[in-house]
């Protein structure tokens, strides 16, 4: 499983996110991060659709293809049970 | 001699009648100007006492009143009143008496005021300037009922009125003290705008307009080396965005204190507060995107640009040009984001008779509590060198804390502007 994050500098709540993501990423050291920014990494912004809200995550399976996408502020403890549950993807 | 017990008791009682009669004498006539409006309540209570107390005891008064409200005319009359007096009239009640004005009413203060300027054009003429102005003719002399008995009293009650603090207004402080826990006893009145003041600068600090620039701008700081000048470009942004706040919310009070004495002004604002306040609420119950909306990528790609153009600058004079004025035009074409609450507020505070600098000051305390949340996170960002967002949960319960506020003033403004009226 692999989670694509999409923020922005400019966005408070990619801002609020970031150390979320942090945490989870050393507790879960298996799992595979992407962040890309909205303004600079334009191609996969086009790629994935990413258009109203900032910050977004997809969850892509071991064949890349997406299977979850979730957008705005998202709680910790929410984040780790979708990962747990969808860990074997 | 023979006494008629008949004559003798005539001569006794019209001597007695004619001690008892009062004297005619010479008091002088006074004319007093009002102008007032329909539904303020600091003209209600000075036209109370200017009818009920003062005009029974000085019959020599003429008091001519006008109604601004919803006269037009005699909005007009009172620009022309003031520029004659070379004053400026910032709201009503305004009452005139020979060339002296008392703008804004105390019970106690400014009736002890007025009483002595009646008391002292009734025996010393006084100049009338403004008889001109409105069109009314001057009387020489006017005969009225007193004797030196009375006239004594005049002089004593005159002297006891002058007390600034009168039972009538200790009586009417203590209506208005409230016992809080932690706080002790505060005057509610007093206590009412400073805490106003507080709740809407601060919710409107949640408004997430214009901070987009500060995150990015603190970004770019981040990647420098050198600390003093992320400091300075960082502290320059933010005064210069603070001082765009105060310019546009000082011109919006002095257009509302200028346009306010039409009624329509004020039902207007209460209008767009009642809209305010509704799509605030609208937002907070149906949209539940908790993330930042995306738009005008053009726009922000092109501030963006010009920001890491003029923090790149080798000058840190040319930076802090460049900073002032990209930060001065951002927060002008972001203002009309976030426009709602300072103009309400503004229109709250221009229904509060205060000194000019009084009014400024509230308008300092406003924006300091709507910059809070920008300090805080350009703070942080320059002491840890690391960003940090505020979560939007808080920007939503502002969402809804200011619109129910909003829809509260709007409510007020249209019907019961005194109640928004703390003094």
């Amino acid at each position: 499983m692999k989670v694509l994050k999409f923020g922005a500098v400019w966005c408070p709540g990619c801002l609020v996110m970031k150390p979320r993501w942090k945490e989870i990423e050393t507790e879960n050291s298996w799992l595979q991060t992407e962040y890309h920014d909205f303004d600079q990494d334009k191609e996969i912004v086009g790629k994935y659709n990413i258009t109203n809200v900032l910050p977004v995550f997809i969850f892509l399976d071991k064949n890349d293809n997406e299977f979850l996408r979730l957008d705005g502020e998202i709680e910790k403890d929410k984040l780790i049970e979708i990962i747990n549950q969808n860990k074997e993807k | 001699m023979k006494f008629d017990i008949k004559k003798i008791l005539g001569l006794s009682l019209l001597t007695l009648v004619l001690l008892i009669q009062p004297i005619y004498a010479q008091s002088l006539p006074i004319n007093a100007y009002f102008f007032y409006g329909d539904g303020c309540p600091h003209c209600a209570q000075e036209r109370q006492f200017l009818f009920h107390e003062l005009k029974s005891e000085y019959p020599n008064l003429e008091i001519y009143e006008y109604e601004i409200y919803n006269n037009r005319t005699n909005t007009l009359l009172l620009q022309q009143v003031s520029d004659k007096l070379g004053v400026g009239v910032d709201g009503v009640p305004f009452l005139v008496i020979s060339d002296q004005h008392f703008i804004g009413y105390a019970n106690g203060m400014t009736s002890a005021a007025i009483k002595n300027k009646i008391a002292e054009c009734s025996l010393e003429k006084c100049p009338d300037s403004v008889a001109s102005v409105v069109g009314v003719e001057t009387k020489e002399v006017m005969p009225t009922m007193t004797n030196k008995t009375e006239g004594t009293e005049l002089r004593k009650e005159t002297t006891e009125i002058q007390s600034p603090l009168s039972d009538n207004v200790l009586a009417e402080q203590n209506k208005k003290m409230v016992k809080l826990p932690l706080l002790g006893e505060i005057n509610a009145a007093s206590f009412s705008l400073p805490v106003l003041t507080i709740a809407m600068g601060a919710l409107d600090g949640f408004n997430p307009c214009a901070m987009w620039t500060l995150l990015f701008l603190i970004s770019l700081l981040l990647g420098m080396k050198n600390r003093k000048r992320m400091w300075a470009l960082g502290t320059v942004f933010i005064v210069t965005s603070a001082s765009v706040y105060f310019l546009f919310m000082a011109a919006w009070l002095n257009l509302i204190l200028f346009l306010g004495f039409v009624v329509w002004v004020r039902i207007l604002i209460g209008v767009l507060a009642l809209l305010g306040g509704g799509y605030s609420i609208k937002e907070f119950l149906f949209n539940k995107d908790s993330g930042c909306k995306v738009t005008g990528d053009e726009k922000r790609q092109k501030t963006f640009d010009k920001m890491k153009l003029a923090v790149q600058q080798n000058s840190l004079w040319l930076a802090i040009g460049g900073i002032i004025i990209l930060a001065f035009a951002v927060n002008l074409v972001e203002l009309i984001c976030s426009a709602g609450l300072p103009a309400v507020y503004t229109q709250v505070l221009a229904l509060n008779e205060m000194a000019r600098w009084q009014y400024y000051l509230y308008i300092l305390i406003y924006i300091f509590f709507f910059m809070l949340d920008d300090l805080f996170i350009f703070f942080i960002a320059m002491i840890t060198l690391e960003m940090t967002g505020i979560t939007t949960k808080y920007a939503k319960i502002s969402r809804l804390v200011g619109g129910l506020i909003m829809l509260a003033i709007g409510l007020m403004l249209i019907f019961k502007p005194g109640w928004l009226m703390f003094g």
